[in-house]
């Protein structure tokens, strides 16, 4: 082999190297034992937008008008010259003018060399901003979920600490309030089940749908009406509680017994909707002699959750119910 | 002379849930109120001897109430679900007791008894 021959032999070798070391995305610097830059790989000038000229041959704290002159990387460059350290994914969070904020890991090795007692280091960088923002991100998503949840806990403490127990039996005290439960979970589902939006139709025939058997609750036309999230679960716990308390003493308690549910838009000054809720041929009504649960969170939740306004009439032929609701 | 508390929870379950544990206890309830506006307006007219504060509300955080409180010299405990309530309301809420979500009834009450002025 003659020496035109070696030399293409090392000049390809080193033209495949070089080539390889291009492909990795993560730029990569060498630098020799007084921290100046001997070779870097294509995507550091692609990453930091610099040309080879300003970096090659030049001390790497006077890069790009020094932007590389970060105390933190300073140590620890410092740190791998001195001794045969190595440091893998040293965070640097730094401000740099031409890319602006990242979060970088930093790698730096000393390179290996056996013929001579080189005091090279590689030194690679990874931009770890992305990740990083993702991983904030979903911090914050788990939080919400958190959140999310110990306030659904809360509202079932609310129901089952309310349920009535006075006068009824263990058995009766839990079907009141798994009744409840599971409409407030029907409820929730529709409310943040993602399949868009919800009508007030299909909100009313899913909370009904327990109670409807053979006829007996009759669900009206009426315009369509979107709800907003807002009003799914107060809405779906109202008619839940008149669909209870009619099967326990009103219309549904009786065999001939009918309700008769419908609502229609009102426009005065701005747009209302009136919700009505008709018992018939129920046994002989009688108000209440105390406001049970059922009554209390049908007022409160009209009047406070949806601003609105609800009526509560109880007719000798069968208890009548209006709500009137601001639509947003 | 029994004690007045403003409760200010924007999740109506719960906040039928506190009335009632408060109510129970001898408590005069002010509000409940879901919101910031509507709390601040019952300030306006009302001094409770102490509150009892939701974080997020409807229409934001509990914040201003708890510096309009501040003001008054009215003290308050939190109940959040948040385990840091002043990350998200701010150092205004950072003395604060809070007694978590869901609430326990002594906890609450206890935690009530120790800020309410004698």
């Amino acid at each position: 082999m003659n020496l035109v021959d070696l030399y293409r032999l090392m000049r390809n070798a080193h033209i495949q190297a070089q080539s390889i070391v291009d492909t990795i995305p993560e730029p990569l610097l060498v630098l020799d034992d007084s921290l100046r830059v001997e070779a870097v790989s294509r995507s550091f000038y692609d990453t930091f937008q610099v040309s080879e000229e300003e970096t090659v041959g030049r001390p790497i704290y006077e890069l790009g008008n020094g932007q590389w002159d970060i105390p933190d990387l300073r140590h620890l460059l410092e740190e791998v010259a001195a001794r045969s350290t190595a440091v893998v994914d040293f965070e640097v969070d730094h401000d740099f003018p031409t890319i602006g904020r990242r979060t970088m890991l930093i790698s730096a090795h000393r390179l290996f060399q056996p013929d001579r007692s080189s005091r090279s280091m590689l030194v690679s960088i990874v931009d770890a901003s992305k990740s990083r923002q993702r991983e904030a991100e979903s911090e914050l998503l788990v939080g919400e979920l958190r959140h999310r949840i110990k306030n659904l806990l809360a509202m079932i403490q609310a129901l089952a600490q309310q349920t009535m127990t006075e006068g009824r039996s263990a058995e009766q005290y839990r079907d009141d309030f798994l009744g409840r439960f599971r409409s407030l979970a029907a409820a929730q589902d529709l409310a943040f089940g993602g399949e868009g939006e919800t009508g007030l139709r299909s909100l009313v025939e899913q909370t009904i749908q327990p109670f409807a058997g053979k006829g007996k609750v009759v669900v009206e036309p009426g315009p369509a009406v979107e709800l907003a999230r807002t009003q799914i679960v107060p809405l779906s716990l109202i008619l839940h509680e008149l669909a209870t308390n009619a099967l326990k003493y009103g219309a549904l308690s009786a065999p001939e017994g009918r309700v008769q549910i419908g609502w229609r838009m009102e426009r005065d000054s701005a747009p209302r909707l009136r919700v009505h809720w008709q018992e018939h041929d129920g046994p002989p009504v009688t108000p209440p002699a105390t406001t049970g649960f059922g009554t209390r969170l049908i007022e409160f939740a009209v009047s406070r959750e949806l601003g609105g306004r609800v009526e509560l009439d109880y007719l000798p032929s069968g208890l009548t119910v209006e709500i009137l609701l601001p639509i947003p | 002379m029994a004690k007045t508390i403003l409760i200010v929870e924007d999740e109506f379950l719960i906040a039928m849930d506190l009335e009632m544990i408060l109510r129970r206890h001898g408590w005069l309830i002010l509000g409940p109120v879901a919101t910031v506006v509507e709390a601040l307006r019952l300030l306006q007219a009302d001094q409770p001897s102490v509150a009892i504060l939701d974080v997020t509300l409807k229409d934001g955080v509990v914040s201003p109430v708890a510096e309009a409180l501040q003001d008054l010299d009215v003290p308050f405990i939190v109940s959040s679900a948040y385990r840091q309530p002043e990350a998200i309301g701010g150092e205004v809420l950072a003395g604060a007791t809070n007694v978590g979500k869901p609430v326990d009834e002594y906890r609450l009450l206890a935690a009530l008894e120790d800020v309410a002025r004698p």
